[in-house]
């Protein structure tokens, strides 16, 4: 796993790391389905398109997380697995794979959306990590 | 940071104590709660609010307050509707998360000896968590109608009566709204989800009155020791949370474009009188009809299954209905003046005394009922408006307990079906879909609500009407 979960008063967050900014989106797609449902029980047979853009690598980061958020409470569809094809500073766009929602998946919390609340994004000693509040 | 207190109700922090403040911060707290709240950054993120441009008197917290995104939970800033701004962050993801109170015909004593069959069948027909997907199958119009007419759709569909609007803030129905500002996402997130709770710490709960307060308010509410009432606590679900996240997302370039800068980004915000703020807030508008709506079905829901376990005499009546997230335009006094202001009340409740014309005429001589839930397993409190608010926080009171743990610090040792064996034992039956759903709503993660409303009672914002405990409770 390239992350984990930590605490907030109200809500949720999670610190996710990655070889590159690309591996960390990876890390964070996971992290975030991680709290919504046992990503375990998903399987990834199929593939659907994720595409984001934003101003910076924080805007960028808010908004493909909120394309994943939106593929499991608006599409009602479960993603376990995740790649980046194409990458900029400012747009991302890649595969999602998974299934359409179903009673086996095991819900957990509903997410409601990804913050800007302390939101770190960093390179340290080669390795990208970041930090990521959700309101649940 | 400097906290000057002013009574035993209020401390002060002045707009001197950091660099773009342009109003104190007046925070409502005893100092036993404040010992609570200086552990998280909620006051922090008060000074944050008290930057922003166009704000009318103090940046203000609530006792329950507790750190929150952008705003803290529990915060209320009123902005001058000309010249300041609106700031989705300031309403937050779950538009007009709310509070509807129902009373009931019955008492503790006719519920208690058929109370696990009640909750099992209220666990049945009201879906809640995070698969819950509602029973009504509505159209792309019917949608439509339910953004522009709120809780008024789903009573003209035959789903309750006249009676249930008008004990609803607004009669549960803001206008001004616009469905074209709502994308087809979040109209796609949400349709599926009428008459749903969700998770997280919505829930419906089957009270009791335990005390009596306020005799008259008492009265005006049908209210007396024993009685059972039922409060649900649910917001707009996925249509709500798309809204947010759609607006915040335009939010960094509109900002740029007005020459806005917060201290926070989540705390996102873009002139009243711009696009982009008309644009937000009618599409806020439209999603807080669809809470009321949500909550209006629901009821639909639960008076079916109180009738399938005592009948059709057994009748439920709206008491009242509180949104504790969303932006209303208001009029209230500033320093003798009066003045047009959006009010952001982010985690707080309306509570408008007594001979407000917005107050339904049963209510007029006692001031609006305020909801305030507390944790699950302790006590809820009805309260009434008080002059105080008008005078002091813009009409507005606490929202609920607030909280203390994290989930993850409240799940720490905790074992679920424990937790729901000590309920039971204080004569408290859970239903909750996950085993997460208990364990993190455990009153322990919760402050001491009595505490709460000692602070905004002694403060004259409000008056105590009723304590309610809890006997059923049904979570996500």
């Amino acid at each position: 796993m390239n992350f984990e979960v930590i605490e907030h008063t109200a809500d949720i967050g999670f610190r996710a790391w990655g070889a590159s900014f690309e591996q960390l989106l990876v890390g964070a797609s996971q992290a975030l389905v991680s709290i919504a449902m046992d990503l375990g029980t998903i399987e990834p047979a199929h593939a659907y398109p994720i595409a984001a853009a934003g101003e910076d690598r924080e805007s960028l980061l808010v908004n493909w997380l909120s394309e994943v958020l939106y593929y499991l409470d608006g599409q009602r569809v479960a993603l376990a697995r995740f790649e980046v094809h194409r990458f900029s500073e400012s747009e991302a766009s890649g595969l999602g794979w998974g299934e359409p929602r179903q009673p086996r998946h095991e819900p957990r919390l509903i997410v409601k959306g990804v913050t800007y609340h302390q939101l770190r994004i960093a390179c340290e000693n080669g390795k990208w990590v970041c930090e990521v509040y959700l309101d649940v | 940071m400097h906290l000057e207190r002013l009574d035993e109700w209020r401390v002060r922090i002045p707009k001197d104590e950091r660099r773009g403040m342009r109003t104190d911060v007046i925070a409502y707290a005893s100092e036993t709660l404040l010992e609570q709240i200086r552990k998280d950054l909620s006051l922090e993120q008060a000074m944050n609010v008290a930057t922003l441009p166009g704000i009318v008197g103090p940046s203000l917290t609530m006792p329950d307050i507790h750190q929150g995104y952008g705003f803290p939970i529990g915060g209320v800033a009123a902005m001058d509707y000309r010249h300041g701004v609106v700031s989705p962050g300031g309403v937050g993801f779950d538009i007009n998360c709310g509070v509807r109170l129902m009373n009931t015909t019955l008492y503790e004593t006719d519920v208690r000896p058929r109370l696990k069959e009640l909750v099992d069948q209220i666990f049945r027909d009201v879906p809640c968590g995070a698969g819950g997907q509602g029973p009504f199958d509505i159209t792309a119009k019917e949608l439509e109608e339910v953004l522009v007419r709120g809780a008024d759709a789903v009573v003209r569909k035959g789903f309750g009566e006249e009676r249930d609007l008008r004990f609803a803030e607004s009669r549960g129905c803001l206008p001004e709204a616009d469905p074209e500002e709502v994308s087809a996402r979040a109209k796609e997130r949400g349709r599926p989800q009428l008459g749903t709770i969700g998770s997280g710490n919505h829930f419906l709960e089957i009270q009791y009155v335990e005390s009596i307060h306020h005799p008259a308010a008492a009265q005006a509410m049908g209210l007396e020791v024993g009685r059972v009432v039922v409060l649900l606590h649910c917001g707009s679900r996925g249509l709500g949370h798309q809204v947010c996240t759609d607006y915040l997302a335009q939010m960094g370039s509109a900002m740029k474009r007005h020459q806005i800068s917060t201290p926070d980004r989540q705390l996102a915000c873009v002139p009243i009188q711009s696009a982009e703020g008309q644009s937000y807030l009618k599409a806020m508008r439209a999603a807080a009809n669809f809470a009321w709506a949500n909550r209006q079905a629901i009821l639909h829901l639960l008076r079916g299954s109180f009738a399938k376990i005592f009948g059709k005499s057994a009748r439920l009546s709206v008491l009242y209905d509180v949104c504790h997230n969303i932006a209303k335009r208001e009029k209230h006094t500033v320093d003798g003046v009066e003045r047009d202001v959006l009010v952001h009340r982010k985690g707080a409740t309306r509570a408008f005394p007594p001979g407000h014309p917005e107050i339904p005429r049963e209510y007029a001589h006692i001031g609006q009922p305020v909801l305030v839930p507390g944790s699950m397993g302790t006590a809820s409190w009805i309260l009434v408006g008080a002059e105080g608010a008008m005078e002091h926080t813009f009409g507005s009171v606490c929202h609920g307990a607030g909280r203390l743990l994290s989930r993850t610090a409240a799940k720490r040792g905790q074992d679920a079906r424990t937790v729901r064996d000590k309920l039971e034992r204080r004569g408290i039956i859970v239903r909750s879909e996950t085993r997460d759903g208990i364990l993190e709503e455990i009153p322990e993660a919760y402050k001491d609500v009595d505490e709460v409303i000692a602070v905004v009672e002694g403060a004259g914002l409000a008056r105590k009407v009723a304590r309610l405990r809890p006997m059923g409770v049904i979570k996500g």
